[in-house]
């Protein structure tokens, strides 16, 4: 086995290591910006995999990283990438991917 | 570079085998973390875990490990910590393993005030076995062993610490990482018996039974039940028997460590002193 950090691929604000990743929903609800969304996903054993669907709208609060309980999802540093400010049309976007039970907004039904 | 875990886990058994979104991984996550901004060497770090869920704690992190028998992490950490009095064990226990099996160990682990930190992730359900009735489970909660409704009254793991005696006792709950981090570095920085009961969320074996079968549903059930320590005492009567408090609940500074006392009894056997007596102490009984 052995699933190590994956090193920062460059000019991304989130990235995730999937073969660590369970499809919890727990960081697509703690993200303040609609950031994060889950996507259909056969191969996943929950029917579902993480996607970062909005990058440019990260504001790098952390919050995904430090809720993720299996080590699968990591947020830039300051220093590495300019993150965004957080805008009413993120919190919305936020607020619809919640109604639409953490599924990205292009994915429809539960997961 | 975002904060790098793998120095401090054991990779070949990764991911763990928790289920998705249990507590445990974020409690695991924070604990690293604190250890990390404390900046102390893995090989002076030893978990001790016992059996269940929270078990197979001390399985993913690289520091010097024990697994133990069901419920008695705090007496094996009582003997680590004797012989090693300079290093920092933490005991990891899940609420069946420290309140229930272990519960004798755990008072008696408080009474002598030694400088262990046991870490209580409390998720109110044998969750390992497949839901049956365990100390913290609310009343009228279903489980497998109680199907008509579970009567048994509600144990606040807090008050148990305070009334046996550690000399610091808090609580957490697993939806904030960042205060869950701060209150591990409190914890392993105080000298004496630190109490942490930490709320987690077992949404398979608990929630699926109670109507919060995912992960947030059982999250946002926790938050309801949880308040800090400063809105709580504000709170009239009748509504603080249904809220837990989350702080640092207690904090003494100036109670005896016991690995302190025991080097009074080291010092007889070498003849360096002579018996301890009642004089030694300020209070007698």
């Amino acid at each position: 086995m052995g699933t190590a950090m994956i090193p920062y691929p460059g000019n991304v604000p989130v990235w995730v290591n999937k073969s660590n990743c369970k499809a919890c929903d727990i960081c697509v609800s703690v993200c303040p910006s609609g950031v994060l969304g889950m996507r259909y996903d056969s191969t996943s054993t929950l029917g579902a995999m993480i996607s970062i669907d909005h990058p440019e709208a990260c504001i790098g609060c952390n919050e995904c990283e430090l809720t993720c309980p299996d080590f699968a999802i990591y947020v830039a540093d300051k220093s590495q990438f300019k993150f965004a400010k957080l805008t009413d049309e993120a919190k919305e976007r936020q607020a619809k991917i919640v109604a639409n039970n953490y599924m990205s907004l292009d994915q429809q039904g539960v997961k | 570079m975002a904060f790098n875990y793998d120095k401090y886990l054991r990779l070949e058994k990764m991911p763990t085998l928790w289920c998705w979104g249990c507590g445990d991984g974020v409690i695991l996550k924070a604990f690293v973390r604190a250890i990390d901004k404390m900046g102390i060497s893995r090989d002076d770090v030893c978990v001790v875990s016992g059996i269940g869920c929270s078990g197979r704690f001390s399985s993913y992190v690289d520091f010097n490990t024990v697994h133990t028998t069901h419920g008695r992490t705090v007496a094996f950490a009582t003997g680590i910590k004797l012989v090693n009095p300079d290093k920092y064990v933490v005991c990891v226990a899940g609420d069946g393993d420290a309140l229930a099996i272990g519960g004798n160990h755990t008072i008696h682990g408080a009474r002598r005030n030694i400088d262990i930190t046991l870490i209580i992730i409390n998720n109110f359900i044998y969750g390992l076995t497949n839901s049956q009735t365990s100390p913290t489970t609310p009343q009228g909660m279903w489980t497998v062993s109680q199907k008509s409704g579970n009567i048994d009254p509600t144990f606040d793991a807090c008050a148990l610490g305070i009334a046996s005696g550690a000399s610091f006792v808090a609580r957490e709950s697993m939806l904030d990482p960042k205060k869950l981090e701060k209150i591990f570095v409190k914890a392993l920085e105080h000298r004496g018996f630190s109490y942490l009961d930490i709320l987690s969320n077992c949404h398979v074996n608990f929630g699926r039974k109670n109507k919060m079968a995912s992960a947030m549903e059982n999250l946002k059930w926790i938050e309801s039940i949880t308040m800090p320590k400063k809105k709580w005492d504000e709170l009239p009567e009748e509504e603080k028997m249904n809220i837990f408090p989350t702080g640092v609940l207690k904090e003494d500074k100036n109670a005896k460590e016991y690995c302190d006392l025991y080097q009074e009894v080291i010092a007889y056997h070498q003849g360096k002193r002579k018996a301890i007596t009642q004089n030694d102490f300020e209070k007698k009984i």
